[in-house]
């Protein structure tokens, strides 16, 4: 760092742990004033961490914080506020049925007295004096306009002017132009400028990295919440942030698994095949999966993926394109058709998919209970025995098939949830991070597991990750969305490094 | 220069945006309504348009309206008070016994209503501490309530003090029901309280999105709190002016008012899933549901089409507000024909 610009906050020996999950450990760094300082690293480095840490809405573990060089502790976002700590989240914290002005002026709510008359009106004329102070008129529709009447983008803006309406010392910035256009983006930071001109330490979280490179006076690449890199950006530029976030040590890893992969040849029949499919969230998407194939989906959070697989399984509408499924054109209007069809699928939140208050057999057979019986009546003897079956073939770990499924540790609730999106025996397997918060033992059992799938019995296997090292490890063949389009359709043989480069839209690397 | 001119369009634009939304508003199309339906009963009986019928109208739901201004208020924070019946009889059974004992009939009262703000104090903080969703809290409030009413009555009738009675009874100017002029000044100070007051805006705040009024300081826990208060308040005030209606507290009063309040509420446009509602619209909707009870009256129909019209209205009403809402859009000629017609 710098030692003639003054830290504005810095961190020392900021450390957080989630039960086993080390989020954040040690990390040590500063931001300094009237610098914007760029915070990067892939999903999960620990970058919202950081920032939950230093705006009073987590404690850390460990560690300290200071602001201006004094320490200081934050127990709730308003403390961060007062002292001048201010983030503007990725999705705006606004109340829709009040107006832009109500919305610019909620601390007040929180400050001045229940019985006190809120001057709505006043508010109204102090946004637009606020608004013509900071320039950013033009920006959003009159104050007195509800906010669930906004834009995306407009909607975002209105939590950047509150933000600055608490004249802060330091602004974070979590991707707040995930949403707005290139132009929406460059009037935000010509904002940006104006705040480093006038002394404002701002970080910045984005993934745009052309557009992160365009106004950064630092640079800070953070892995697996571990502090790897700082610099001006002629030191570390795009292409070796995009190598230091991938990490070098995965590009060991792959060497070891590469011997292993067996990709099915090109000559294996397509079990699924998207040709031009368009929805909400995404556009043009052509890709296939082979049988006998693992293809692994990357991309950020928010760039579409689910969102494919969910029109895929018919639980999204689809507004162009086809699906053909063994070469035959199909329409999926919901998850069921899908099941007939031969494709089963994992969605991404196991608390949303596991029947909590059910046992590990009902988990695991609740989608094959027509097949366990006859005429509507469901043989309980059946039941059982595929249930036991079930648990045997996938190794799962539990004392009986009649345990309450919530006495399963997350990876074996995983692995049910796997069994029984198999149980209908499909010929297209479609999973949804497959492994969040699994240890790393039952990890290696289901790679190991869909591996011998795909190789013995021709199963077609699509999955959706963010864990890069996973991505590598496990798929034969790499497709990177970004923004709602594939960016990337290649073999997996050329590391991490092209996988980040084509999520983050990288023009080098 | 660009910006003012920017701005100058911007201001005109919102005055046919005002115009637009004012049509698109739940009141406008409720008033509508009323409008419509009091036209055609005039047209087949007279008498409906005389003054007396439609105070007598508006009194017969006084007692509903003014619970449901609470109501408002609770569905707006995101929650709702099914005891508000027994609340209410609870309040005029301990006003009447108060003043059997021998106290000023004034302090009887304000001893009735400050009973059912402790039991909208009670039923709030198990919310807000307890983390129990209201539905169960006030469901056992509905037992609790009544339980007591019939202990301190022991099902006997409390008469009222007849210094009272005007509440429920009284005219004044000309023939305007006293009833009817607290209903009226009640709505209209509700309505300035939600929208007017830190404390309004912070119950909307609270039940749109809760993270984010967290998050923006609003002592969220408390403005819960508080809705119950005031809902139990205006059920306390609702007792007295029942029980001054016809003189007596009975245990059994306000028994099944809970669906009654909760559905002139919902027909105003408030929503169940918080955040939006206006107390101008609950008071339109608590004067449909007696619009339409007079109608059935008037026109000599049996009451159990009355109940089956009035559970149609609920209906059409929720359907009405998703439908403005955008949420019905997969309903619309062009999803559907989307949906069935593509099928290859």
């Amino acid at each position: 760092m710098d030692d003639a610009t003054p830290a504005a906050l810095a961190v020392a020996g900021l450390a957080k742990s989630f039960g086993p999950v080390k989020a954040l450990r040690d990390v040590t760094l500063a931001f300094p004033a009237g610098q914007v300082t760029g915070l990067l690293g892939e999903n999960g480095a620990g970058k919202s961490t950081l920032i939950r840490l230093c705006s009073g809405q987590m404690r850390p573990d460990t560690g300290r914080l200071l602001l201006d060089g004094k320490p200081v502790s934050f127990d709730t976002p308003l403390e961060a506020v007062a002292a001048g700590v201010v983030v503007v989240h990725q999705e705006p914290l606004l109340i829709g049925e009040l107006t832009i002005a109500d919305n610019l002026f909620l601390y007040d709510l929180g400050e001045r007295p229940a019985y006190a008359p809120a001057r709505r009106g006043e508010n109204v004329a102090r946004a637009r004096q606020l608004l013509d102070r900071l320039g950013m008129t033009d920006y959003l529709p009159d104050p007195a306009t509800l906010c669930r009447d906004l834009s995306a983008a407009s909607r975002q803006m209105v939590d950047i002017v509150r933000a600055l309406s608490r004249q802060p010392k330091v602004l974070f910035l979590d991707e707040p132009n995930s949403s707005l256009t290139h132009e929406e983006s460059e009037r935000l930071f010509a904002v940006v400028r104006r705040l480093r001109a006038d002394g404002v330490a701002v970080v910045l979280v984005s993934h745009r990295l052309a557009e992160v490179f365009s106004i950064v006076d630092n640079v800070i690449v953070l892995r697996d919440g571990t502090f790897v890199a700082a610099g001006p950006p002629d030191e570390i530029d795009e292409k070796k942030a995009v190598a230091l976030m991938a990490g070098e040590r995965k590009r060991a890893v792959v060497a070891e698994v590469a011997a292993d992969r067996r990709g099915p040849g090109d000559g294996a029949e397509v079990a699924l095949q998207l040709t031009g499919l368009r929805g909400e969230g995404f556009t043009d998407v052509d890709f296939t999966v082979r049988r006998g194939e693992i293809v692994g989906m990357a991309g950020l959070v928010g760039a579409g993926r689910t969102e494919i697989a969910e029109a895929v399984v018919g639980l999204r509408g689809v507004t162009g394109g086809d699906i053909r499924v063994g070469g035959r054109r199909v329409r999926i209007p919901g998850p069921g058709r899908a099941q007939k069809l031969g494709i089963a699928y994992v969605a991404e939140e196991r608390r949303t998919e596991v029947f909590h208050a059910q046992s590990v057999g009902y988990n695991l057979t609740v989608r094959i209970l027509s097949t366990l019986g006859r005429f509507g009546w469901v043989s309980s003897r059946r039941t059982a025995a595929a249930a036991r079956d079930l648990t045997k073939r996938f190794g799962v770990k539990t004392a009986s098939t009649e345990s309450p499924i919530t006495s399963l540790s997350g990876g074996n609730q995983q692995k049910v949830l796997l069994a029984r999106a198999l149980a209908a025996k499909p010929k297209v397997l479609i999973l949804d991070e497959p492994t969040r918060g699994v240890d790393v033992g039952t990890k290696a059992e289901i790679y190991a597991t869909l591996r011998e799938l795909a190789h013995t019995e021709g199963l077609a296997v699509w999955f959706i990750s963010s864990e890069l090292e996973e991505v590598v490890e496990l798929a034969d063949r790499v497709v990177v969305v970004r923004r709602g389009r594939v960016t990337l359709d290649a073999p997996n043989n050329a590391g991490p490094q092209p996988i980040v480069a084509a999520a983050m839209g990288s023009t080098e690397g | 220069m660009t910006a003012t001119t920017v701005t100058a369009r911007a201001r005109e634009r919102s005055v046919k945006d005002i115009a637009r939304s004012v049509l698109k508003r739940q009141e406008t199309g409720l008033l509508g309504v009323i409008i419509v339906l009091g036209a055609l009963v005039s047209l087949v009986n007279e008498n409906f348009l005389r003054k007396d019928n439609l105070y007598n109208v508006l009194q017969t739901v006084v007692v509903v309206g003014i619970i449901a201004v609470g109501q408002t208020f609770v569905l707006i924070a995101k929650e709702i008070d099914l005891s508000v019946g027994s609340v209410l009889a609870l309040s005029a059974v301990v006003a009447g016994s108060v003043y059997r004992s021998g106290a000023n009939p004034w302090v009887a009262m304000l001893v009735g209503i400050a009973v059912g703000a402790l039991c909208g104090f009670a039923v709030g903080s198990v919310v807000v501490l307890g983390r129990v969703s209201s539905f169960i809290v006030t469901l056992g409030m509905l037992s609790v309530a009544r339980g007591l009413t019939q202990l301190i009555t022991g099902g006997l009738p409390q008469t009222m003090p007849s210094e009272l009675s005007f509440i429920g009874q009284g005219r004044v100017l000309g023939g305007i029901p006293v009833s009817v002029i607290i209903f009226v000044v009640l709505v209209i100070l509700g309505q300035l309280l939600l929208t007017r007051t830190v404390f309004g805006l912070r119950v909307t705040a609270v039940g749109d999105n809760d993270a984010a009024a967290r998050t923006g300081g609003i002592p969220v826990g408390r403005t819960r709190i508080l809705t119950f208060v005031l809902i139990g308040t205006l059920a306390g005030i609702a007792g007295i002016v029942f029980s001054t209606q016809v003189g007596v507290a009975e245990a059994q009063a306000g028994m099944g008012y809970e669906l009654d309040v909760i559905a002139a509420a919902v027909i105003g446009g408030a929503s169940l899933s918080g955040g939006r509602g206006t107390i101008i619209g609950a008071f339109l909707g608590a004067c449909l549901l007696g619009v339409l009870r007079n109608a059935f009256i008037l026109l000599a129909l049996s009451p159990f089409l009355q109940q089956l019209s009035i559970g149609l209205v609920i209906v059409a009403a929720a359907l009405f507000d998703q439908g403005r809402q955008g949420n019905l859009r997969h309903l619309s000629p062009k999803a559907l024909r989307q949906r069935f017609l593509s099928r290859s």
